[in-house]
């Protein structure tokens, strides 16, 4: 299992488009892969419970991993974090 | 399983159209906040037996208190109030919309408790409360699936992400059977101890499915498709096949799903083509319900019932 913490630095955070890149990414592992905000757990695979987090500019989530891929999943996620979800250049 | 972390404020017990509340006195304390999730019928309180009376609890009262405190003297029904005030109460629910006089208004004024006029009987306004309280203070858990209404069960699906929760969800609504929620389901134990499933508010009636986006159920099929909670009954894990599992092939059921310790019974039902999923477990449904009703499986049917 990885685990790893990630500032959310778009303007929008987690809204409907980033969150479904985001839930379209961990679809393409095979690990089951977690996002922590506050006290809730979700699945990063589902995009409706992404969207309930409701996380914003500013706020840190973990993400968790834990499967065959895991360790490039997080990489990956992290990076699409760092980009921005390719929103804002 | 009760944590009392945060109060519920005497507003959103207001809101609540089932509770019938038809006039508040001393409104400007309507954001008190109940602290105990249970609801207090004082009896013996009033009459000087303050010990279990508690401060952040709500109070209702019956025929009993409002007829013990009419028939006694003003000076007496004055020193019975305050004391009983004095232990500062969220609020006060009157039942069945008996009148209240100047003296409670103006005792429970100056202790800050709120007089709600409710027009149901005792009985059913400690059940009503109590339930509302309950969803409120118990402990809430997550749990990934649909919760699906099914013969007047609560059907909880899980299964792997893209395995076809939804999917299987939609062609169910679109039989006439109803959703509770999608993706993300809320747990807590109702007053009765049983876990009870709804939605998160923000996502309620929505549902996700791959190709089409996200759509509104209620919109599509009516606001009668969807359900506000439901009791968990049975759980239906859907799987991919694999040769290797074995599968209950004989209608054994000794799976089970836990949600806050309690056992659920569930079925593990694989997927693979041309197994339809919605009729699948429409089936394992009504196969629940026969069994439940005590007719025989078919090792039974074949080997006679054994002695318990």
């Amino acid at each position: 299992m990885t685990e790893e913490k990630i500032e959310i630095i778009n303007k929008l955070g987690l809204h409907a488009r980033a969150a479904a890149k985001l839930s379209h990414l961990a679809n393409t592992f095979d690990s089951d892969i977690f996002i922590v905000y506050n006290e809730d757990k979700v699945n990063a695979k589902s995009l409706l419970g992404i969207l309930t987090l409701a996380a914003s500019i500013g706020n840190y989530i973990s993400i968790i991993a834990d499967g065959k891929d895991e360790i490039r999943a997080i990489k990956e996620i992290k990076n699409l974090f760092k980009k921005k979800f390719d929103e804002e250049s | 399983m009760i944590r009392i972390n945060k109060g519920i404020e005497i507003n959103k017990i207001v809101d609540q159209n089932d509770l019938k509340i038809v006039k508040i006195y001393n409104k400007k304390w309507v954001t008190n906040k109940i602290k105990h999730p249970r609801a207090q019928k004082p009896g013996l309180a009033i009459a000087g037996y303050l010990k279990y009376l508690s401060r952040g609890r709500i109070q209702i009262f019956g025929k009993t208190e409002i007829g013990y405190l009419n028939q006694l003297d003003p000076e007496k029904k004055e020193m019975q109030l305050k004391k009983f005030f004095s232990i500062k109460l969220p609020a006060i629910v009157i039942s069945e919309k008996q009148p209240v006089d100047e003296l409670i208004i103006s005792i429970a004024m100056k202790y800050k408790t709120p007089i709600l006029i409710s027009n149901l009987n005792s009985s059913l306004l400690t059940s009503r409360i109590s339930s509302l309280l309950y969803r409120h203070f118990s402990k809430k858990i997550k749990i990934n699936g649909v919760l699906m209404d099914i013969l007047g069960l609560g059907i909880l699906i899980k299964g792997d992400s893209g395995i076809g929760k939804s999917e299987t969800a939609l062609e169910l609504v679109n039989k006439g059977y109803n959703l509770v929620a999608d993706d993300l389901i809320e747990f807590y134990l109702n007053s009765n101890d049983e876990p009870v499933g709804m939605s998160i508010e923000k996502i309620k009636g929505w549902i996700e499915v791959r190709g089409l986006g996200i759509i509104n159920v209620i919109d599509i099929f009516g606001a009668g498709a969807v359900l506000e909670e439901k009791r968990l009954d049975m759980v239906v894990n859907l799987e991919r096949w694999s040769n290797k599992k074995k599968y209950d092939r004989l209608g054994e059921g000794d799976l089970y799903f836990q949600v806050f310790g309690k056992d659920i019974p569930m079925f593990d039902i694989p997927v693979a083509p041309g197994r339809d999923l919605s009729t699948l477990i429409e089936v394992a449904v009504k196969y629940f319900i026969s069994r439940k009703n005590g007719n025989k499986s078919f090792i039974e049917h074949i080997y006679g019932k054994e002695e318990k």
